[in-house]
């Protein structure tokens, strides 16, 4: 007799009222080719892509383009039903990223925002108190807020206050590949904040590290450069897509408890050999 | 290189009085009244491919015709990029 084997219940989350199925959200930068990122951006199955802004610093004509790199991006987008996400990377003062914030929504069309302002230059580590300001003005001025932040509770706790969406703390530094460098943080941050959408963002280097994350209970993984630069990004693209869905699998089931110590797993009911005999 | 100081000015009548605004981090001069949307147009930039700032304050692309340079403004143009 066949047995239908169940399919997973579809698992959607939401952003400012926008379903979304995928929860792997996937950066556009440092492709080797316009192509490659194309074809990553489908083997991710992602519906969130980041993108930035940058000064124009040549005149038209005068090797100021992306190469095509933003015409795939958006033909992808429109292939994908995608959406954009918009950062402010680069800046280092909440009077900077509230105006590139402006800037982004008048150029992409939307109100979401990755709002990135680093207070150090050697970590890229994010300012906390720009942060919340630059946060806290955005959210008055009608932006949907992704802040990128630290795994500081209580920070965490003053964005969410003033109305960011989600929130997004780092694993590890920016594009170090480290993977999750403080894992009691993380899992801290979910315990107290058990209604709040985290999305581990920056220091992810390999699919385990997504896994992992997941099955924390993270909502989504944001990252780029393992991607990016791995020999192979489309391949690799597709190993996070399903390192991502592992994990969250891994979250819904629930992960046993760990022991200290063994214990049988295979219920033999003491030592088959040993009948009448003491044990040694 | 192209001098764009030359090549890049707004259309200025004969004689106009101009001033000096900051583009990408170098001094460039206009003709007294000229607006963001007018500098944009003559540096063939296109008005959808591009956000503005001047002095740092953001210029909605809806405001670019109204906005007349002052000397001394620092005039940058951001375009969209790929990122993380």
């Amino acid at each position: 007799m066949t047995q239908q084997l169940a399919q997973p219940a579809a698992d959607p989350w939401t952003v400012d009222g926008v379903q979304l199925r995928s929860r792997f959200l996937l950066g556009t930068a440092g492709y080797p080719s316009p192509h490659t990122l194309r074809d990553a951006i489908a083997a991710a199955d992602t519906q969130v892509v980041t993108v930035g802004l940058k000064r124009a610093t040549a005149m038209p004509g005068e090797g100021g383009g992306d190469n095509g790199f933003m015409t795939i991006v958006r033909e992808a987008l429109v292939r994908q039903g995608a959406r954009l996400l918009p950062n402010t990377a680069g800046c280092r003062t909440a009077r900077d990223a509230i105006t590139l914030a402006h800037m982004a929504r008048e150029m992409y069309d939307t109100a979401w925002i990755k709002l990135e302002v680093v207070g150090d230059e050697h970590t890229l580590q994010p300012d906390p108190a720009e942060l919340l300001v630059a946060a806290h003005a955005l959210v008055r001025d009608g932006f949907v807020v992704w802040p990128y932040c630290t795994d500081d509770l209580v920070t965490c706790r003053r964005l969410l206050d003033v109305g960011c969406a989600v929130l997004m703390p780092w694993g590890a530094p920016i594009g170090s590949g480290q993977g999750l460098l403080n894992p009691w943080a993380l899992r801290t941050l979910r315990e107290r904040l058990p209604d709040a959408t985290l999305i581990v963002d920056a220091g992810i280097g390999a699919p385990s590290h997504a896994a992992l994350a997941m099955e924390m209970g993270f909502d989504a993984v944001l990252l780029n450069s393992a991607v990016a630069q791995a020999r192979d990004p489309v391949r690799m693209a597709t190993a996070f897509r399903h390192a991502v869905e592992a994990g969250r699998g891994g979250w819904q089931a629930g992960v046993m408890a760990r022991q200290d110590f063994a214990v049988a797993s295979t219920p033999v009911g003491g030592q088959p050999f040993l009948i009448g005999e003491v044990a040694r | 290189m192209k001098d764009h100081t030359q090549t890049a000015m707004p259309p200025a009548e004969s004689g106009a009085a101009l001033i000096t605004v900051q583009l990408e981090g170098a001094p460039r001069e206009v003709a007294v009244g000229t607006t963001l949307a007018a500098l944009m147009q003559a540096l063939g930039h296109a008005p959808l491919a591009m956000s503005t700032a001047v002095n740092g304050d953001f210029v909605l692309r809806g405001q670019r015709d109204r906005h007349v340079l002052q000397a001394g403004d620092v005039v940058l143009f951001f375009q969209p990029i790929v990122g993380g």
